[in-house]
């Protein structure tokens, strides 16, 4: 069972991850695929925190800042000013692939090319129902399951979710009914770039070496997680990032752990070819 | 001066091959409104393929120190071919992304992810082509004529080069300024739209992906003939995106741009960077070049958003007058005041125009709807919904907001699937049939919000809905003018009368996007009466149109259902439909309340009800 614990805390990332994605699509459509330019950012500045001799996990909170602003910039002052002028939403698209660019390469001008990781250590190792995980797992995980629970609260219990999600299913109604639209999408941004910004620094410690590019191709998990349990769809994207962390991991101990992202790639062409709006999601969503 | 002579032939030669594919993707983006963000895919399968078709048996090269496939040492022109072959059997497996169901982003990253696990794949199984190494020392296709080390050599390839891509240049123009490019530029402007006028999409898209994919695979082979290696390294998904920020720069929907756009990003950025002098840090340059491709993504969106050389406009009427400065805001009651005083479309011949000839009109059931039903997840928007349509009648379809009479229309002619019960049409169970073969039978509908074709001026936006044009397909486009060109000039005299008749005729060579609401309304009718429909589905209409007009159009409407055509309309104005509609079906919540005539449903207190509570 160790690639089940493995699968566990990929998974465990990965919902962070995607939770957020899915909630920047669900208020505003847009597939934001600058995503992993802004993780690997929060993780490197938190890295650098580290390195001027705060704690690894002290340094959690510059990674959740730094995507937190660096998201809510991005929709404000590139992806709205696009929109505001009607353009397509694959213009849009293309934008936040150059937006990536800038970000992944940007970063890497300044840092260069080499490795790097925190300074922390792996913790004890614990034996539990057949998995070994290192005390840093455990911590990913439960920061993982508190995080989730925190947006499951958010979502259901408080004035603020029910604005989100009346935005997400039909912005111009949720306005009409006196939800100030504007102000409920400034704040998605705010706490989804939260998320990716933790994301960025929980998978860099997840992989223990990390540089500027290492987060590009995460992109093609996020998208699996997200299309699995259906685009805009938060709860979605936590089954959705379970299934793909767990399949991944689970596979790369049977076969050539090289190709572990072929389930997530199979699994994304095949509900974009056979149900785009997810296991959950409704035809309308598109 | 030699090696002056021979950076200049490289440089030839890569000018040629970046052309190549920019104009292949431009035509799939650009003019058929495809974003395939997996095109470098496509190059690569026509380099490794005319690599290993013109390499030796893999064991006994070079000591077998490469694996690969094939390995069949063909001669020039073979691996090319083979090359462009495999490029387009390659857009095969995408067919499934572009059909009408899939939003194009959707699409785009479906694409995006399959590039990237294809290098992954490509990179980590080395039997199949030699994994990260890539293959190497690829012969020179034309060694045996020239010294491939010699000047002569490169000029002579770089000829070839050049000489390809001019062909390709004229072969893509040829198809994209034909009526078949007109359709696909339409279905880039507004894909659900050109589906209702009965473009098939999925196949029109899968044509110009396996175009594309055949060009791009060409440049592929004609790269690895020069530089003699391919590896994963030279493919990765990002160098797509150095192709969309070429076309984004030199100007997306314009052949020239595209060549433009090769020179000024592909060439130019890899030549200018070779100047630069080398710094401490080894990767600062190759990160800053990509930095730079996404500022010039970005900012070239916002700040010249059509490129250097933007999209031409096409003119096609003979009217030399520049069409006036079209009306930014929707002041539609204004510039129709000016229509209804320039119109005649009460004196229209439509049974001439719109060939109805051959329709009799014998009031039999043409359309008829048992137990039609379309719930959303647990919402049910239309609930158990039977009617029969006769022919030659206008039908009026009314309700409050809500009621599900625009679902209704939409199921009607496809471009909803229905979730349960049955459509009949002329006898058949048409309750399955793709939405653009119930438009090329006959059954067309127009929509509720804005649906022109932007970027097509307003002549363009009429003519092409003509059905059954034979310049309107893949191999009637590359047959050229000869085949289309008196046809579609018939055709766009056509349109120009229905034009001139509702009073737009100095809109002709306007972009339909820049048309006043009002305006936008009357395009939508003239285009769907130009689709020459049997049924026609209106929904709202005369939303915009200066009440006077407004009747005028009913007039002829109702004239043309006395001539044989079948109408139903969605309408929110009681008035028209007092005046043109007979019977009117009243739908709310989902059901219908009442059939009748106007002044019956007038008595109908259930009805008044519904409308004044609802």
């Amino acid at each position: 069972m160790p690639s089940f614990g493995f699968g566990l805390v990929t998974a465990a990332v990965l919902a962070i991850a995607t939770v957020g994605f899915t909630m920047q699509f669900a208020v505003t459509n847009v597939l934001n695929l600058a995503y992993g330019s802004i993780m690997i950012n929060s993780a490197f500045v938190a890295y650098y925190a580290n390195v001027h001799g705060v704690t690894a996990w002290a340094s959690l909170p510059f990674g959740v800042v730094t995507g937190s602003v660096a998201s809510y910039a991005l929709n404000r002052f590139v992806f709205t000013p696009f929109q505001r002028r009607n353009r397509a939403p694959i213009t849009v698209v293309i934008v936040a692939l150059g937006v990536d660019l800038i970000g992944t390469f940007g970063l890497q001008a300044i840092v260069g090319g080499s490795y790097v990781s925190y300074r922390q250590s792996l913790g004890h190792e614990y034996h539990i129902l057949g998995m070994f995980l290192s005390g840093l797992q455990l911590i990913i995980l439960a920061i993982s399951v508190v995080v989730l629970f925190t947006i499951h609260w958010l979502l259901r219990y408080t004035r603020l979710g029910k604005a989100m999600r009346a935005t997400s299913a039909n912005p111009n109604l949720a306005r009409n009914s006196g939800v100030k639209t504007q102000f409920i999408i400034s704040t998605t941004w705010l706490i989804s770039g939260a998320l990716c910004g933790l994301a960025g620094v929980v998978f860099a410690m997840n992989t223990g070496v990390f540089e500027a590019t290492s987060a590009q191709l995460y992109i093609v998990l996020l998208l699996a997680a997200m299309f699995l349990g259906g685009p805009g769809e938060p709860y979605g994207a936590m089954f959705g990032a379970l299934v793909i962390g767990l399949s991944t991991e689970i596979s790369a101990a049977y076969v050539n752990p090289q190709y572990k992202e072929v389930i997530a790639f199979v699994v994304l062409l095949g509900m974009l070819t056979f149900r785009p709006y997810g296991i959950f999601g409704s035809e309308k969503t598109l | 001066m030699n090696a002056y002579a021979f950076y200049l032939a490289t440089i030839l030669i890569y000018a040629a091959v970046d052309a190549m594919a920019c104009l292949a993707l431009n035509t799939e983006f650009g003019f058929a409104g495809i974003s395939n963000f997996g095109f470098i895919i496509f190059q690569s399968a026509g380099a490794y393929t005319a690599a290993v078709l013109s390499m030796p048996r893999a064991a006994t090269s070079n000591g077998g120190f490469q694996s690969y496939v094939l390995g069949w040492n063909l001669p020039w022109p073979f691996p090319w071919i083979g090359a462009a072959i495999v490029g387009g059997l390659l857009a095969l497996p995408f067919v499934f992304l572009v059909g009408k169901r899939l939003r194009g982003d959707f699409a785009a990253v479906g694409l995006l992810v399959s590039a990237v696990l294809l290098n992954v794949l490509v990179k980590d199984f080395v039997p199949f082509l030699n994994g990260a190494a890539g293959v190497s020392i690829v012969p020179a296709p034309f060694q045996s004529i020239w010294n491939p080390q010699g000047l002569a050599y490169q000029f002579a390839y770089g000829g070839v080069a050049i000489v390809l891509t001019v062909i390709v240049y004229f072969l893509l123009k040829r198809i994209t300024e034909s009526p078949y490019g007109r359709s696909l530029r339409a279905m880039r402007d507004n894909d659900i739209v050109a589906d209702s006028l009965g473009k098939n999409l999925r196949q029109n898209r899968t044509s110009m992906l396996v175009l594309g994919g055949a060009i791009a695979g060409l440049s592929g082979a004609i790269l690895v003939g020069f530089i003699s290696l391919w590896a994963p390294g030279a493919w990765g998904y990002a160098e797509t995106i150095v192709f969309f920020a070429a076309i984004i720069v030199g100007g997306a929907g314009n052949h020239k741009g595209a060549i433009l756009g090769a020179i000024l990003v592909p060439v130019g950025f890899e030549e200018i960077t070779r100047y630069i002098p080398p710094l401490a840090n080894p990767s600062l340059v190759p990160s800053l070049q990509w930095v730079a491709i996404g500022l010039l993504i970005v900012l070239f969106l916002w700040f010249r958003p059509d490129g250097i050389l933007p999209e031409r406009r096409r003119i096609l009427s003979g009217t030399p007058i520049p069409p006036p400065p079209p009306p930014t805001e929707t002041s539609e009651e204004i510039d129709n005041e000016v229509l209804v005083k320039i119109g005649n479309v009460d004196e229209l011949n439509f049974r001439h125009l719109l060939r109805l000839k051959d329709l009799k009109n014998d009031g039999r059931v043409i359309l008829s709807t048992r137990g039609l039903t379309k719930s959303f997840n647990d919402v049910t928007v239309v609930s158990d919904v039977s009617f029969d349509i006769l022919q030659g009648r206008v039908t009026g379809l009314i309700g409050p907001n809500g009621a599900g009479k625009s679902t209704t229309l939409a199921m009607l002619a496809g471009t909803l699937p229905s979730s349960g019960g049955t459509i009949t049409y002329e006898g058949e169970d048409i309750t399955s049939l793709a939405s653009y073969k119930r438009a090329n039978r006959g059954l067309v509908r127009t929509f509720q919000l804005a649906s022109e074709f932007k970027k097509l001026t307003v002549l363009e936006n009429l003519v092409s809905a003509i059905p059954n044009q034979s310049g309107d397909s893949f191999w009637g486009s590359l047959q050229g003018r000869r085949k289309w060109g008196s046809e579609d000039k018939a055709n766009i005299e056509r349109a120009e009368e229905v034009l001139d008749g509702f009073g737009l005729a100095q809109y002709a060579d306007a972009y339909a996007g820049g048309l006043s609401g009002g305006q936008r309304r009357l395009v939508e009718i003239m285009r769907a009466l130009l689709a020459e429909p049997k049924v026609l589905l209106l929904d709202e209409p005369m939303a915009g149109v200066h009440p006077n007009l407004a009747h005028k159009i009913g007039d002829q409407l109702t004239r043309m259902a006395r001539d044989g055509m079948t109408i139903l309309m969605v309408e929110h104005e009681l008035s028209l439909m007092d005046a043109f509609c007979d019977p009117v079906i009243v739908l709310a919540e989902g059901r219908v309340l009442a059939q009748g005539t106007m002044s019956e449903l007038r008595k109908n207190t259930e009805v008044v009800e519904a409308y004044l509570v609802g």
